[in-house]
């Protein structure tokens, strides 16, 4: 029997005339999988289709085999920790989690049973008769993701989970984590900060614009991303370019290069940033004009950067 | 219970409906709806309890015969009716005095007579307020002088000089010209202060009497007539003396006497009004009429009661099912559990249902007490025997069903519209004219099947036009079991035109501030 899986066909989704995802697809197997993509990339849209808020304009979405139509049994093994800020003005945190698990036909004792064992996971028990409205945002993170776990679910899907955690709670929420992968349940977490999720998770996938960049295990995507070669356009003065192209050509880091027809600017494809940077360097000592370095793939580049805080 | 049978469904419809049952009721936005429910019972207690009082107040005072309380005729004098009738309940009295205006007399013409003549040559009529109405133009149709022997109007045709006139064809001339039924080119007419008109009689003559035609002699209101004036003789045109003057008839006082007062027969009372001493008015009415209280109970029931308490309660209340949770983010929390959607809805609308047939079927019982309360027990027993059960039940029943009705048409509206001023609007009006489309169309209104129900129709005066008749009253009201299935069949079309909605619907926050 094959291992059950979060699977996205060629889904595309749109606000409107607004792109929210487009053409994504996606096999998820259990464990530890995190979205990465900076604010505004479709992460959050990737989730609500997962779980049925919105439907997907194109493509079929199965989670663990069952389609987000059907919340009545996909809810069930579902566990979704939303970012909406937001809770009824009546619910404690005890009542909030309770209420919910009244609607999974549990009988009120075992629910209340149940949401005090998810409070006291998450640290919360002291404030559980307190109004969640009146809680702080931390504090109200956590009761969201003590909702999504109170009904023991197989699939967790919990937008930016980490996000206002103190460390130690932090710490414990990640162990959590990595204890329900290792019982085979899906765990999805998102994160705007690749180094958060660097380490847990066990397979990445990058998005960006609403499209995957990239997919798969930690250490293949980290390789995918350096192994993808950059692109840069070089402008030269006095039409040096064929001068400048020739020293290029004699680094082995740089696999292309393509002069323009003006005989003023190149595109070059390097597989190493630094080593070029250095080279272009050495270049322009040399006497050789140089006039401006563009990178001319900005996509994967620059959200790389970004997802690790420029830290190359 | 297995979550997918129908049991297990409707058992968690039933859960969904108990948790928003408390929102329901307890919401502060749901006090409006329980002040709409409760405001006929407010009013029919403020009735009984004033009617109440008034018997007791008036019962204190003593009580007349009921066949000598019908005895008083219209024109009898006060003496006359306190010898006979007794003293009465109640009295009262005051004086209106109003002012009235004074009249010119004799169609706008003033007459001046002076005692002895005067000799003069010149002759000037000053205007010192030139209307009654405040408008200061004076208009002067005719303007005549008598000497002694009182034949000739010495002033006719003579040179005439004033203030400048109004227009070319309303010079001074028009004032001697010996008519006043050319209309308003007939006329002096002057705006310029100060206002004069003067007479060149040619020489020195006796003069005696003075005729001024003011604006109503030549057809013009009366409140244009000169209100204040004074006319002057002079023999060489430079020195002027007094004559006569005229406050061409002022403003007077009329006091009227107003008496009003009232006889009490332990049931009835009457209410008098003398004018001036004489019974103008005479009223007899019963401070508790039941059957007039059951008339207005059906009036209120159904002209504001299931036309406005109910329909707005119901926007109030399942509007915010769904668009108040959408606007509030909390939608999510709902869509996350493992229900199905057209579940949820169900337990929405139970929820909603519940409350608001509670508080608008309860409200109607209210009122129906309240209405009851004061009257006498025996009526109330007699009526209670000739089906006032049966009246109670299908009015409570009529808000129920209005519940039912209006809620399912809110709910869906509330899933497909985020604005419900517009979509409120237009149904209200459909809802209110639809009694003058053809009868398949009656039959897509709530109204119509409400109005069916109720066990006694809505009284409506023998004067009240036409269109309003057709807009208040079904034309065919259905049968009882008919009006109740057409009801429940609209309500189910309704509600699957909502599930349709609540099955698409998806939660779009952003779109929604």
């Amino acid at each position: 029997m094959t291992q059950p899986a979060v699977v996205f066909e060629e889904i595309s989704k749109f606000y409107g005339e607004v792109l929210g995802v487009n053409r994504v697809t996606l096999n998820i197997p259990p464990g530890i999988t995190s979205l990465v993509g900076p604010n505004g990339s479709g992460k959050t849209t990737l989730m609500n289709l997962m779980t049925g808020l919105i439907f997907p304009d194109h493509g079929r979405i199965l989670m663990r085999g069952i389609s987000p139509r059907d919340p009545e049994a996909l809810m069930r093994m579902t566990g979704y920790a939303t970012q909406y800020d937001t809770a009824p003005r009546w619910a404690t945190g005890f009542t909030f989690i309770t209420t919910g698990l009244l609607l999974f036909g549990y009988g009120r004792s075992e629910a209340e049973e149940r949401a005090w064992k998810a409070l006291e996971r998450l640290s919360l028990t002291d404030a559980a008769n307190r109004k969640v409205a009146a809680y702080s945002k931390g504090m109200r993170q956590r009761v969201r993701l003590a909702q999504a776990i109170a009904h023991d679910p197989e699939l967790l899907v919990l937008d930016e989970p980490l996000n206002g955690l103190d460390p130690l709670v932090r710490a414990e929420t990640i162990d959590m984590f990595r204890a329900w992968a290792a019982e085979g349940k899906h765990v999805i977490i998102s994160s705007h900060v690749l180094q958060e999720v660097d380490l847990i998770s066990d397979q990445v996938v990058l998005i960006a614009n609403g499209m995957i960049v990239a997919e798969g295990k930690i250490r293949k995507v980290r390789d995918e991303i350096e192994e993808h070669p950059s692109q840069y356009i070089v402008r030269c003065r006095e039409s040096d370019a064929s001068g400048v192209a020739a020293l290029l050509f004699g680094e082995d880091h740089i696999t292309e290069i393509k002069l323009n027809d003006d005989r003023m600017g190149m595109l070059v494809m390097t597989r190493d940033r630094e080593q070029f940077a250095r080279a272009l360097g050495r270049i322009a000592l040399d006497g050789h004009r140089i006039e401006s370095v563009v990178p001319a793939d900005e996509n994967v580049d620059a959200l790389y950067e970004y997802l690790i805080g420029g830290e190359r | 219970m297995t979550p997918r049978s129908v049991q297990g469904r409707a058992g968690q419809a039933w859960t969904i409906a108990k948790i928003e049952l408390r929102r329901v009721f307890f919401a502060r936005r749901s006090f409006w709806v329980y002040g709409l429910a409760l405001l006929p019972s407010v009013i029919f207690l403020g009735h009984g309890i004033d009617a109440k009082t008034d018997i007791e107040r008036l019962g204190r005072r003593g009580l007349t015969a009921p066949a000598l309380m019908d005895s008083i005729r219209e024109g009898e004098s006060l003496d006359d009716v306190k010898k006979r009738v007794g003293q009465p309940a109640a009295e009262r009295w005051s004086v209106r005095s109003r002012r009235v205006r004074q009249r010119t007399g004799n169609a706008g013409t003033t007459t001046h007579p002076i005692e002895p003549p005067v000799g003069a040559r010149f002759v000037r009529l000053n205007i010192t307020r030139p209307s009654f109405n405040g408008e200061p133009v004076a208009r002067i149709y005719e303007f005549e002088v008598y000497g002694p022997d009182g034949r000739a109007n010495l002033a006719l045709h003579r040179p005439a000089t004033g203030s400048i006139p109004c227009g070319q064809d309303q010079g001074p001339e028009k004032a001697v010209n010996g008519s006043v039924t050319g209309g308003q080119a007939d006329r002096w007419c002057a705006a310029d202060w100060p206002l004069f008109l003067q007479v060149d009689l040619g020489a020195v003559r006796p003069v005696q009497r003075f005729v001024v035609k003011h604006a109503s002699a030549g057809g013009e209101n009366e409140d244009s007539d000169t209100r204040e004036f004074n006319i002057q003789v002079s023999e060489n045109g430079k020195t002027f003396t007094t004559v006569g003057s005229s406050t061409g008839g002022g403003y007077v006082d009329e006091r009227t006497e107003v008496r009003q007062i009232a006889y009490f027969d332990g049931r009835r009372r009457a209410d008098l009004v003398f004018i001036d001493g004489r019974v103008q008015h005479r009223n007899v009415r019963r401070l508790l009429d039941f059957e007039e209280d059951r008339a207005i109970f059906a009036g209120i029931f159904q002209y504001f009661y299931l036309r406005l308490a109910i329909f707005f309660g119901c926007l109030g209340i399942f509007m915010y099912l769904f668009r108040g949770e959408m606007s509030n983010r909390t939608l999510h929390f709902w869509f996350l559990a493992p229900a199905r959607r057209d579940v949820l809805l169900a337990g929405k609308y139970a929820a909603g249902l519940i409350a608001s047939a509670v508080i608008f079927g309860g409200g109607a019982l209210l009122t129906f007490a309240a209405m009851i309360w004061p009257h006498d027990a025996v009526e109330v027993q007699a009526y209670w025997n000739a089906g006032g059960m049966g009246h109670a039940f299908w009015y409570a029943a009529a808000a129920a069903l209005g519940c039912v009705g209006y809620g399912s048409v809110f709910l869906a509206i509330g899933l497909y519209l985020r604005n419900p001023i517009i979509p409120a609007a237009v149904l209200l009006t459909w809802e209110s004219v639809n009694g003058i489309f053809p009868h398949v169309l009656q039959k897509m209104s709530i109204l119509y099947y409400l109005q069916s129900l109720c066990p006694v129709p809505a009284p409506m005066d023998s004067d009240t036009p036409t269109l309003i008749r057709l807009l208040a009253a079904p034309a065919a009201p259905a049968s009882r079991p008919g009006a109740m299935l057409g009801l429940l069949l609209l309500t189910a079309f309704v509600l699957w035109v909502a599930g349709l909605a609540v099955r698409r619907m998806q939660i779009s926050y952003g779109a929604e501030t």
